[in-house]
């Protein structure tokens, strides 16, 4: 069997969405994902022969683009930067960008859950990822990851019964 | 019943946090950077490689002026000996004519004495 040949081209036209969209929901910041999905690209860059296949691409995209956006929130959090004031506001972002009104208003409550629960929840929702996966995606114990993921879903639920209503049926 | 809304939910959830669109540019700007540190990383070996020849070359020079002024100083050395071996032949072949002549004037000598 031939050995897969990476197009780094290629990589960054089929990736470039999901890089930017979990650098964006984790950091709630549509310059530093830009930032982090950047820096993700030119690293995977620099590790490409590394890559064995389209499926550890995009598994190394994931886990190199969570661990970035992690030390991105960390570094702010030192400098006292206050994250998600973007995310709530997308009036800056092009209107293909801008996700629908109850998707804004998701993406502000996922805002507010602790950094492992939204890591969490969004690889599950956004990358529709089981917890396996995101165990492994986040080198975390699957036992870990499926509380964050309880406990997430759980506070979020609750946030959006009460706060959107007018959206959520089921909430 | 209980598991409806969950489902519910989280369908909505994956609605809401579907993948956005990469800005406009984005695959520019990776594609420029890449290329900048691309250039920027052959500019370092370039300098890399021109600091390896001119150690290589200095080395060089320095082994061959080394090795020209060990030339010089074996060159000068056998010079000196054929000097001293000259010298000593010169002075060999003066004292082997002082000695011929010293014996035979001995044998003078002893003729003289011999008929007296």
């Amino acid at each position: 069997m031939a050995s897969w040949q990476p197009d780094f081209e290629q990589l960054v036209d089929q990736h470039q969405a999901m890089v930017f969209s979990l650098a964006w929901r984790m950091t709630g910041d549509r310059g530093l994902a830009e930032e982090i999905a950047q820096d993700v690209f030119l690293e995977m860059d620099r590790h490409i022969g590394t890559l064995e296949s389209p499926e550890h691409a995009l598994y190394w995209l994931r886990r190199v683009t969570m661990s970035r956006s992690t030390d991105a929130l960390r570094r702010r959090r030192v400098r006292g930067v206050d994250l998600w004031v973007e995310i709530a506001d997308e009036h800056g972002a092009p209107a293909e960008e801008r996700s629908s009104p109850l998707g804004a208003r998701l993406e502000q409550l996922l805002a507010t859950l602790p950094e492992p629960q939204r890591a969490a929840l969004v690889l599950r929702y956004q990358e529709d990822l089981s917890p396996d996966e995101i165990a492994a995606t986040l080198n975390a114990p699957l036992a870990t990851v499926k509380s964050h993921l309880q406990r997430g879903l759980k506070l979020l639920r609750a946030k959006a019964s009460s706060q959107l209503k007018e959206f959520i049926r089921g909430a | 019943m209980e598991p409806e809304p969950i489902d519910q939910f989280e369908r909505e959830l994956r609605q809401a946090f579907e993948r956005r669109p990469a800005p406009p540019g984005l695959k520019r700007r990776i594609l420029d950077a890449r290329a900048r540190r691309q250039t920027l990383r052959h500019q370092h070996r370039m300098v890399l490689w021109q600091r390896l020849a001119a150690a290589i070359v200095l080395a060089a020079v320095v082994g061959t002026g080394f090795a020209w002024r060990q030339h010089q100083q074996v060159r000068k050395g056998e010079e000196a000996r054929r000097e001293v071996r000259t010298a000593l032949r010169v002075t060999q072949r003066a004292l082997d004519k002082i000695n011929a002549r010293l014996s035979a004037r001995n044998h003078t000598d002893q003729d003289q004495g011999d008929h007296e």
